[in-house]
């Protein structure tokens, strides 16, 4: 679906992109909420009528019909009463859709650094809470001018019909319920949003209490801990006290209040009834005023109800506003064609960080495997992340004669593929990790790194789910797959760091040759530090604090004691580099 | 040792300290049920005396207006008590497991994920809140709510008595299937919803590999794809939730019209339902408040039945074994002139699951003002050695001794000033940087504080801070190799007889190394110090101690 258009940062944006379900709940709702007089209206004549056949001025069949008519009458007031419902919430359906829609695509546009800035907790409450409380909010908007708006128009309407005086009298209540209702939305906003702060700062507290429980426990500190949270509590009582005093109790006391016009109803309307007042009343009219009114009232109060859902909406809509801005999504690039790779002089720094790279220099030719390893924290992996251009090297990466941070990001993807340390798997099955929505089979893929026998063997094939994260797979499947995914969405220039960590020697020389015919024209930088298939590199670096040598392993061998060193400590059969 | 306290424990000795309220709150319950059959009934005169041609007086108007004020009122009340007690329970109940946090043995935080023991602080006593406010009390409420008003019914219409007696209950039946239906509709829709809220922390853990492979497209739309699971299992509670007030409202327009026909047929018909005018009005007002709670009474089974997994895992969190109490009599004046070794394990053993054995047969003596180092590969125990000595683990076989007293009894009150522990990774608490330093330990003057500070060489980098000291600590104000220094400066800031280096786990560039190492260096003169082998204190000197 499009987030983009205009400017999904404003509420009408919303109300203007849903207007057929809005036209299709005006429609219900102005008709199911006039046909809502109808109620008071029979409930008056039934009375009167019943008063009559006592009375023997008339018979119980006409009793009968009116009666079936009223419950007929019902029934087709409530069918339209559940056609507005039922369009109302599909409206807010897609309003929630939409702007959560909009938010994940702006997600999508950050860049990692962002991301990783920003803390994950906060950005996922803003996406769902916020996002459903400010839909809740709309639809109850919504609901408010038909339920409430149309509604009182249509009752005070039938009121008036039978006395106007009366009506005027007897309505001034119910306008003062709501205007007190609504001169106490700010402070049920205050008490609303005070308590929500509060929940967060004791989850938080929580958190710290528990997962620091055994530094606390080491300093002797638990009992000062467990002041500290009692404070929190204390605050999150009142405050929670208070949040709901202003949401739960004000609604009846708002009743009561408006209420105090029965008074003037059941006074007055029964000197109407006995003929010494302004109109001359029935049984019927005195019922339905005092049925009708009560209904008025019940209404007003549940219209300051959905004022303070309103409000609460707005305190979400303020939070989720900046985070809703409109923009396309890329397209998949499509991969460039194989070239030569140079890099000269390259010097990279994290920002405000040490200098990790010092005045690299190789070039890669079509089709070679390049090998790089050197001691822990060598800057083999900044080696690997200077290519995605996250942070700005100096010096120069070219791919087919062409400076890779001039580049396009379109150009750019097109040409670096890259794995890292985490496989970055998504929790859905084996099939869309590989693919990740492209078309084909994943089996191809799953054989180039070894997997495709041990997915046969699980419970769903390739479809099993993976879990969160690939929770479900072993370290060593994890890898595999996220290489698997790579090589499906092969580049000309593939990084690969580590690939091979969790993987046996036996496994690693197999994957090795099927990686040899795959890469075909492709160049591959395989980041590693276990160095068994090294002499199979055409090329290998060899790093040590930022700065780099280069050659082929032979060469190496001879010309780098601490290459030689550290191969031979490998072939002599420690596992560990370290 | 003292009984493990209870869920119903906690919450009845909440209940008996707010006496007080809940004798209220019971009040409260009754006079709203009782003052809700009022109106229809004033109505009811008032009705009767305009069909007998009878005047109505200022006074019954009033009384028909007060009685409705009062419910309110009542009703109001009745919210207010359940809020505020519900209120009470729920921080009695935090309070209570905070408290049970302390008695923990530390073995089993080590077995718990940090966040799902919060959740059982947050979500699970929320529910038991619930449970309280919109379960049990309301539940209780809305029952006699009915009851009454069917009394009343069958006190003014014995016929229409029976139509209630008979209709009432399939009525409830149909909420029941509805509510039914909507769960499962809704236990649908939760697992979507998760599904999508999933794949936003999901996204920003694989946004390099989203970005590199320009698969954010394919994101937004495996985004949109999980909403709109969510959206149609939504769409069949909405049709649920959508039909289910008109069906309750048309039963008691149908209900009314039958029984106003009903009562006009004259005959035994009329004796059996007959009534006046004034009570067929005071009827309609029933029938339809009648129905009203049949819904809440519904929603709160439900609410009661999702609330039993919560209560069931606060339950099993409070039944937890706990350890036992340290020795409060125990001294640090006492422990530092026994002339007893610092620390002495004597054929100390301890298997963390009962049958692999993680350190056997261990004798270590530590003299005061000794520095041992211990080494061995990953996984010999090193730091498990460690928490036996801390007291945090109690040994399976043998005996751990600080100065001559098992370390398990020292109490919380002098482990601050006997041991002072570099743990692996520096743990921020909250507070100012200060805090950290002093872990809020009034103690510590002011100088002391900086003086620990100056040693680790941190001492500048904090006066440049804005507010210096007193500098709000939060994440990223300090560099890796500057948290490894304050953990330092923490350590030694309340002049620990005994040092316990443990492994840093941060990879740190030379000269920061240098710089942690130095600190080291100087934390470590004049004390006992037991660390284990690492690339930092290599150099330090001392015994060695292998474990194996």
């Amino acid at each position: 679906m499009r987030p983009g258009g205009d400017r999904p940062d404003q509420v009408t944006f919303y109300f203007r992109r849903e207007w057929r379900p809005l036209v299709l709940v005006t429609v219900t709702g102005v008709l199911f909420n006039v046909g809502l007089v109808t109620g008071p209206l029979f409930e008056g004549r039934l009375a009167q009528c019943l008063l009559e056949v006592l009375r023997g001025e008339t018979v119980w069949p006409v009793m009968a019909k009116l009666a079936a008519l009223y419950a007929v009458v019902t029934a087709v007031v409530q069918a339209l009463r559940y056609g507005k419902r039922f369009f109302i919430r599909r409206f807010a359906n897609n309003v929630n859709r939409r702007m959560k829609a909009v938010l994940y695509a702006g997600l999508l546009r950050r860049q990692r650094p962002e991301l990783q800035e920003e803390s994950v907790g906060s950005l996922l409450t803003r996406a769902i809470s916020d996002v459903d409380a400010c839909a809740e909010g709309m639809r109850k908007f919504t609901t408010e001018i038909f339920d409430t708006g149309v509604a009182m128009v249509a009752y005070v309407g039938l009121l008036a019909s039978y006395d106007w005086r009366l009506t005027i009298l007897a309505c001034l209540f119910p306008p003062a319920a709501f205007f007190l209702a609504s001169r106490m939305k700010k402070p049920v906003a205050r008490c609303a949003a005070a308590w929500k702060e509060s929940a967060g700062r004791l989850n938080e507290a929580t958190l710290d209490r528990v997962s620091g429980a055994v530094t606390y426990r080491v300093f002797g500190l638990e009992e000062k801990r467990n002041e500290a949270y009692e404070e929190r509590l204390a605050d999150y009582e009142h405050r929670a006290v208070a949040a709901h005093l202003w949401e739960g109790i004000m609604q009846p006391l708002y009743r009561a209040l408006s209420m105090a016009g029965a008074l003037m109803i059941v006074w007055l309307g029964s000197r109407n009834v006995m003929g010494t007042g302004w109109v001359s009343w029935d049984i019927a009219a005195f019922t339905t005023f005092l049925a009708c009114f009560t209904k008025l009232s019940v209404k007003v109060s549940k219209a300051a109800k959905l004022f303070n859902a309103v409000q609460k909406a707005q305190v979400s809509w303020v939070r989720v506003k900046p985070l809703l801005k409109s923009g396309s999504l890329p397209e998949e690039t499509a991969p460039a064609a194989p070239a030569a790779l140079e890099v000269e002089g390259l010097t990279f720094a994290y920002p405000q960080g040490e200098t990790v790279l010092r005045d690299v220099n190789f070039t890669a030719a079509p089709g070679q495997i390049v090998g790089v390893t050197g001691p822990v924290a060598c800057g083999k992996s900044t080696l690997g992340k200077a290519f995605l251009c996250e942070y700005p090297y100096q010096g120069s990466i070219r791919f087919g004669g062409k400076e890779l941070r001039d580049m396009t990001a379109a150009e750019r993807t097109g040409v670096v593929g890259y794995l890292g340390h985490q496989p970055e798997l998504l929790g859905d099955s084996v099939r869309e990790n590989v693919l990740l929505g492209s078309s084909g089979s994943p089996d191809p893929w799953l054989r180039a790194v070894c997997l495709e026998e041990e997915v046969a063997a699980m419970p769903d094939g390739a479809d099993t789910q993976v879990g969160s994260g690939g929770i479900r797979l072993s370290g060593g499947q994890q890898a595999r797959l996220a290489l698997a995914r790579t090589l499906c969405h092969r580049r000309p220039v593939l990084i690969l760091d580590d690939p091979f960590s969790a993987v046996d020697k036996a496994t690693e020389a197999q994957i090795m040759d099927h990686l040899e015919t795959l890469a075909g024209d492709g160049i591959i930088l395989l980041l590693s530090h276990r160095l068994d298939l090294f002499d199979r590199c055409d090329q290998v670096i060899w790093m040590e604090e930022g700065r780099c040598r280069v050659g082929t392993h032979r060469e190496l061998l001879k010309t780098c004691d601490a290459y030689a060193q550290a191969f031979r400590a490998q072939k002599g059969g420690s596992h560990e580099a370290e | 040792m003292k009984r493990n306290e209870t869920l119903l424990g906690i919450l009845g000795r909440v209940l008996w300290h707010q006496r007080l309220l809940t004798a209220g709150l019971l009040l409260a319950v009754a006079g709203s049920v009782v003052l809700a059959l009022v109106p229809p009934l004033v109505l009811e005169r008032v009705v009767d005396r305009l069909t007998n041609g009878e005047m109505v007086s200022f006074a019954l108007a009033l009384l028909y207006f007060l009685t409705l004020a009062l419910s309110g009122i009542v009703d109001a009340g009745k919210e207010t008590l359940i809020t505020v007690l519900g209120q009470k329970l729920t921080r009695g109940l935090r309070h209570a497991m905070c408290a049970k946090l302390s008695r923990m043995p530390a073995a089993w935080f080590s077995r718990q994920d940090p966040g799902a023991i919060a959740s059982r602080f947050v979500g699970d006593v929320d529910t038991v809140e619930a449970l309280f406010a919109s379960g049990v009390v309301s539940m209780a409420a809305d029952i006699c709510k009915i009851v009454g008003i069917l009394a009343v019914i069958w006190v003014k219409s014995r016929g229409l008595g029976i139509l209630m007696l008979l209709v009432t209950p399939l009525l409830f039946i149909m909420t029941r299937v509805f509510q039914k239906r909507m769960l499962r509709a809704q236990l649908e829709h939760r697992a979507a919803v998760a599904k999508a809220s999933q794949q936003v922390p999901e996204t920003i853990r694989s946004i390099r590999t989203v970005h590199t492979l320009r698969k954010e497209r394919y994101m937004a739309r495996r985004y949109d794809d999980a909403i709109q699971a969510g959206y149609w299992a939504m769409e069949r509670t909405n049709f649920y939730q959508a039909l289910y007030s008109p069906i309750i409202v048309t039963v008691s327009a149908v209900m009314v019209a039958l029984v106003m026909t009903l009562s006009a047929m004259g005959g035994g018909l009329r004796e059996f339902f007959g009534m006046s005018v004034g009570t067929a009005v005071a009827i309609i007002a029933y029938i339809s408040k009648v129905f009203e709670p049949l819904e809440s009474i519904g929603m709160e089974i439900q609410s009661i039945q999702s609330a039993v997994a919560g209560v069931r895992r606060i339950q099993a969190f409070l039944a937890e074994p706990e350890q036992p109490p340290a020795d409060e009599r125990v001294t640090l004046e006492a422990l530092l002139s026994s002339g007893q070794p610092a620390v002495e394990l004597k054929d100390v053993s301890f298997s963390y699951d009962g049958q692999h054995p993680v350190v056997s047969g261990c004798d270590l003596t530590v003299e005061p003002g000794e520095t041992v180092t211990v080494t061995g590969r990953t996984g010999a125990g090193k730091t498990t050695l460690f928490r036996l000595v801390l007291g945090l683990y109690p040994p399976g076989d043998g005996s751990v001794r600080i100065f001559g007293t098992k370390a398990a009894d020292l109490p919380p009150a002098v482990r601050r000033r006997l041991f002072g522990y570099v743990e692996q990774s520096f743990r921020l608490v909250p507070g100012t940087v200060a805090d950290q330093i002093t872990l809020w330990d009034a103690a510590i003057s002011r100088e002391q504080m900086e003086n620990a500070a100056r040693m680790v060489g941190l001492h500048d980098t904090i006066l440049a801070l804005d507010r210096g000291y007193d500098t709000p600590c939060a994440e990223g104000l300090f560099s890796q190799g500057q948290l490894q220094l304050l953990a330092i400066a923490r350590a030694v800031a309340a002049d620990p007889a005994i040092l316990l280096l443990d492994e840093i786990t941060a990879s740190l560039d030379t000269a920061t190394e240098a710089r942690v190492l130095e600190a080291l260096r100087r934390a470590a003169a004049h004390r006992t110090v037991l660390s284990i082998s690492h690339r930092l204190y290599r150099e330090t000197g001392g015994r060695q101690f292998s474990l194996t």
